[in-house]
Parts: C-alpha cells; structure tokens; sequence
C-alpha cells in the first residue's frame, strides 16, 4: 500500500503537464512503470504533429514487428546454438535498438520482456494475445533517439548522458524538460548505430540490416552527399514517420526506370519473330536495394 | 527486387517467353553456409542494385514462328517480406509481326 501510494505521487509529479518532465536515474523493475516512463505520449502534449508522424512509423512498432527473428535469436541463437542463459547482456543485443530504453530495465524486467517475445511467437491463445499486447507498448520511443542513443557512436565527444536532459538536433529551449543540442540527430552516423552492422559490447555482431556500410563506402564513397535525415525525414516532409523499405512511395522514389524494346524479323530469308529489351534500373537511394 | 520480361501472343495469350533477374543478397555464416538469423550471418553475398550505379540488363528471345502479335511486359518486384512482391514499375509494348 505504502509503496503503491508512493508510486502514484512521484507519477503524479512525473506526469503533471506544470511540472518538469523527469526521468529515474537508476533501473525500473515494474513493467507498468516502465511503460508509462518511457512511453512517447509524454511528449505529445507539446510535440503532437511529431508524435502523430512517430505513430505512423516502424519506429513506432519496434518490438511488434520484429518478434520472429527477435524470438529466434532469444529461443533458438543463445540457448541453443551459443549455449548461453538468456539474460540482459545477451537481450540487449536486440533490444539496444528495438528498446533503447532497456537499459534503464533491471535484469528481471529484461527477462519479462524477452518472455512476452517468446510467447508472441510460440505461445497459443491468449497468453499469446497477452504477450503482443505487452509489446505493443514498448518501441523506439522518443526517449530512445532523444536520449539513450545520443552517446552511442561518437561518447567521446558527447560525454556523459544526463537522464533529464532531451537532445535535439535544433536549437530551441523548453520550459518542461533540460534541452541541450545534439548536432549528432543530423548526421546519417546517428541512424547508422542501429540501421547497420551492430556491434555488441562484447565484440558479438549481429546482420539484421547492412544499409550503413553501403552508404558510407558505396554511396559517400562514389560521390553522394546526402543524408538518411535529408531522404526519411526532410524530403516531402516525411519528418519522425521515416518511411523506409516498407513504404512503396519511397521505393519507387529510390529506383528509376527506363525499359525500351523492339521486335524484330530474326533470320535472312525464313525468319521468326524475335524481340530485344533493354532495361536500365538506376538506384537513386544513398544505400543497396533492397536490403534490410 | 525482380525484373521480369514476359511476352505474350496477343491473339491466344500463350506465355512466349520469360525471364527475370533478382536482386538480394545472401547472409552467410563462417563456414560458408546461407543462413536468415541476424546472429548466424557474418558475412553477405550481396547481389543488390548498388547506389549511383545503373543496372543495365539485355534480353534477346525468339517467339514461336506463328506469333502475329506479341505483348512484351516488363514488371519491376519489389519484396519486403520476402513472399508477395509489389508492381513498382511497369512497361507494356506491343509488337506487330505480320508481313503487309
């Protein structure tokens, strides 16, 4: 009862659109709690448009359309093939991307979590049902980009992460939570952490996607110069919806195409007929296509 | 991604000819092995259209000796996830064999 009561005053204080946005320092081993922690619709209050093109994006849907090969990885790579005990170090080698926030998750809640994968994709009924709902809530939430992943390529530069602090890739200051500019959310190497080769702590690399080594050496190398950002986001104003492989407006956007054709009398003299075609496929993405 | 060509005998529809080409790549593990699990794969074939890059492809075929008329399609795939493409580009010519 006590620590229900003070449960419901410090979200009460967490969630009160007068008082500062905050976030724990140390490690959360409710599931409810984490939720409501980290979920993006803190921000919407004063971010609505962005949250509503967040909603739309695969972003969005992290943990729900990502349970296959996550459940795989958690059920068959690490018990089985790696014989190893699936904790968090080993969780974390998908979720660092799926559920940045995982981080700030205790081992135990690590665990529930990975449990709902599993049971999203093996389990009948409604414990299945109940695992999918569970993961619906979790994501790539604004805190996830805005915060946990900041320091994740260059930590050298950006020093220390403050769990307070939201980084933004303008300038501007807010009245309800610590701003601080991080010219990193610019840069296609912010996006390439996790659209890439990731590489664990423990030197383990995972080939969920291999789109960053193509834009740096096939792209960059060859003379492109533009960003992920300037693609995803600021082309057409796509903004947080970031549509990618799953969205055919972009695809076709990223292929030109030219077909040409002539029939033909083939043979001199008794001739059948005969065609040429010639088609010419231009790859306009900064990346290969497909891929992941 | 796939590209097809397919031709067609306008009068009784009867596939002529068809062929296509298929752009992906293929994860491997260390021992050479294909494999679809991001913690297997160290390595890829990649077999993709790479970026700045025109893919030129040719094809050459010849019809059965009757065909008055053909319809040449050629249908540009797209896969993500793997089992029903999208039409993402298209183009249709007609060819006309009949001597005057």
């Amino acid at each position: 009862m006590f620590f229900a009561l003070v449960f419901l005053l410090w979200t009460g204080m967490a969630w009160s659109s007068e008082e500062k946005l905050t976030f724990p320092t140390g490690p959360i081993d409710d599931f409810e709690t984490f939720v409501k922690t980290y979920d993006s619709k803190r921000c919407m209050e004063c971010h609505e448009d962005i949250y509503n093109e967040w909603k739309e994006s695969y972003h969005s849907r992290s943990m729900v359309s990502s349970i296959k090969g996550i459940a795989n990885f958690f059920t068959v790579g690490v018990p089985k093939e790696w014989e190893k005990e699936l904790n968090k170090q080993e969780i974390i080698k998908c979720l660092d991307c799926h559920l940045p926030q995982i981080k700030f998750a205790t081992e135990r809640l690590a665990k529930e979590i990975a449990g709902y994968m599993i049971d999203a994709k093996l389990a009948k009924g409604a414990k299945k049902e109940k695992a999918i709902a569970k993961l619906k809530q979790l994501n790539l939430s604004c805190y996830g980009c805005h915060n946990v992943k900041i320091a994740g390529t260059a930590p050298g530069i950006t020093g220390h992460i403050d769990p307070n602090v939201i980084y933004t890739g303008g300038e501007g200051e807010s009245d309800v939570h610590e701003t601080e500019h991080a010219p990193i959310l610019k840069r296609a190497a912010f996006c390439t952490q996790c659209h890439g080769v990731y590489i664990a702590p423990d030197g383990e690399s995972t080939y969920c996607n291999t789109l960053s080594g193509s834009y740096v050496h096939n792209y960059i190398g060859q003379g492109g110069r533009e960003t992920c950002q300037d693609c995803h986001m600021k082309k057409k104003n796509r903004g947080h919806r970031m549509p990618g492989g799953h969205d055919l407006e972009i695809v076709k956007e990223g292929l030109e195409f030219q077909a040409e054709a002539r029939g033909f009398r083939y043979g001199v003299g008794k001739w059948i007929p005969a065609a040429n075609v010639e088609v010419f496929l231009t790859n306009k993405a900064g990346h290969r296509t497909p891929d992941g | 991604m796939v590209l097809e060509v397919t031709a067609k005998d306008l009068g009784t529809g009867k596939v002529l000819y068809k062929d296509e080409r298929t752009y992906f790549e293929i994860g491997l593990d260390l021992d050479g092995y294909m494999r679809y699990g991001a913690w297997q794969i160290k390595e890829i074939l990649d077999m993709t259209l790479q970026p700045l890059k025109t893919q030129h492809e040719r094809f050459f075929f010849l019809m059965d000796k009757n065909t008055k008329a053909a319809e040449v399609t050629v249908n540009v795939y797209y896969y993500i996830s793997g089992k029903k493409g999208s039409l993402i580009h298209q183009k249709k010519f007609l060819m006309n064999f009949e001597e005057e």
